[in-house]
């Protein structure tokens, strides 16, 4: 228990260091590089909370791969933030009283691994307890991720090739705009 | 980055290994952690590794920005398909169940089908996005 609390203590402690220097820095490529370590932090307390594949996805998702694609957007943006001009005061009245509301609502949120909790009487039992003779996988998580859920990861799959589609029509309209430029010749001997 | 020796060597090491581990992570989602999405990641990884170590062009060499957008579209399409099989051998939109033999085997080979679809998407998603934003200063230069 005292184990659980000192590392939980840590990560924190190193998480909220990450965000206060986040704040503080104003060049592009350390926050990109200070998001991916908070990140990996973030997938330590996963962890820390058994939630095993969620803590997969956080550090190969979110530490990896979309470091390395805001470091190749980066390239386009000026390499320092310039100092903002107008006051600070409303954004961080408005980010204290939302951070305080939502510290007040946690207070009413179920212990955590409380078997009561309404998170943990839905459908979840079912599938803990069907999972071995419906499936017969060992890891539960897939067997909902893919089967119980089949519906909601094929809309993510959408969701993933959707995004991917768009990113990729939005660059390629600037490819095509320039191409257009050398093409002209060829579309006027087309109509001669 | 070309002509730095530590880096290429390196590369070239780890190029193989990764994909192992993607496919490992991939094909071991029903028994350990991970999956399509993370499997998917991990072997985008090792391609991203090598354009941004020997060119980006090279890069394109290596895997072709036509098989790339191929692929991107043939995830959805093994996904989806499995379920239109599944309503094609007469039960509800991805039940895997009359998949198999019997019922256990039949979730898992829909299992098994959905989770490389759901890979074959995200990978080849992630090496398009990187591709579309590293190739594209080169395009406006000219």
């Amino acid at each position: 228990m005292i184990s659980e609390l000192l590392i939980n203590a840590f990560l924190v402690t190193i998480m909220l260091s990450i965000a206060i220097a986040l704040i503080k820095t104003r060049t592009v490529i350390f926050t990109v590089i200070l998001t991916s370590a908070y990140s990996l932090v973030a997938a330590l307390m996963f962890i820390t909370l058994d939630a095993v594949d969620v803590a997969f996805t956080e550090a190969s998702v979110g530490a990896g791969i979309s470091t390395i694609l805001f470091l190749a957007a980066m390239a386009y943006l000026p390499q320092t933030e310039e100092e903002s001009i107008s006051s600070e005061f409303i954004p961080v009245l408005s980010c204290i009283i939302l951070g305080g509301i939502l510290i007040w609502c946690s207070f009413d949120l179920p212990e955590i691994g409380q078997l009561t909790a309404p998170i943990h009487q839905h459908v979840a039992p079912e599938y803990i307890k069907g999972s071995k003779e419906d499936i017969g996988i060992p890891n539960i998580v897939t067997s909902v991720l893919a089967s119980y859920r089949g519906y909601d990861t094929f809309g993510e799959t959408i969701v993933v090739f959707t995004a991917g589609v768009a990113v990729l029509a939005l660059l390629e309209k600037k490819n095509t705009t320039k191409k257009n430029k050398s093409q002209p010749k060829q579309k006027i001997r087309k109509n001669a | 980055m070309h002509n730095n020796p530590i880096l290429r060597i390196s590369t070239k090491i780890l190029f193989a290994p990764i994909i192992l581990f993607g496919l490992y992570v991939q094909f071991h989602g029903d028994f350990g952690p991970g999956g399509g999405f993370q499997a998917g990641v991990i072997v985008a990884s090792a391609f991203i590794l090598y354009s941004l170590v020997f060119g980006i062009e090279a890069g394109k060499k290596l895997f072709p920005t036509n098989v790339n957008l191929i692929l991107l579209a043939l995830g959805g399409i093994v996904y989806g398909g499995v379920g239109i099989v599944s309503m094609i051998l007469g039960d509800e939109f991805l039940a895997y169940n009359i998949l198999g033999s019997s019922p256990q085997s039949g979730q898992h080979i829909g299992i098994l089908l959905v989770e490389f679809g759901v890979g074959l998407t995200v990978s080849n998603v992630m090496i398009a996005l990187f591709n579309a934003f590293a190739g594209y200063d080169k395009v406006k230069e000219k």
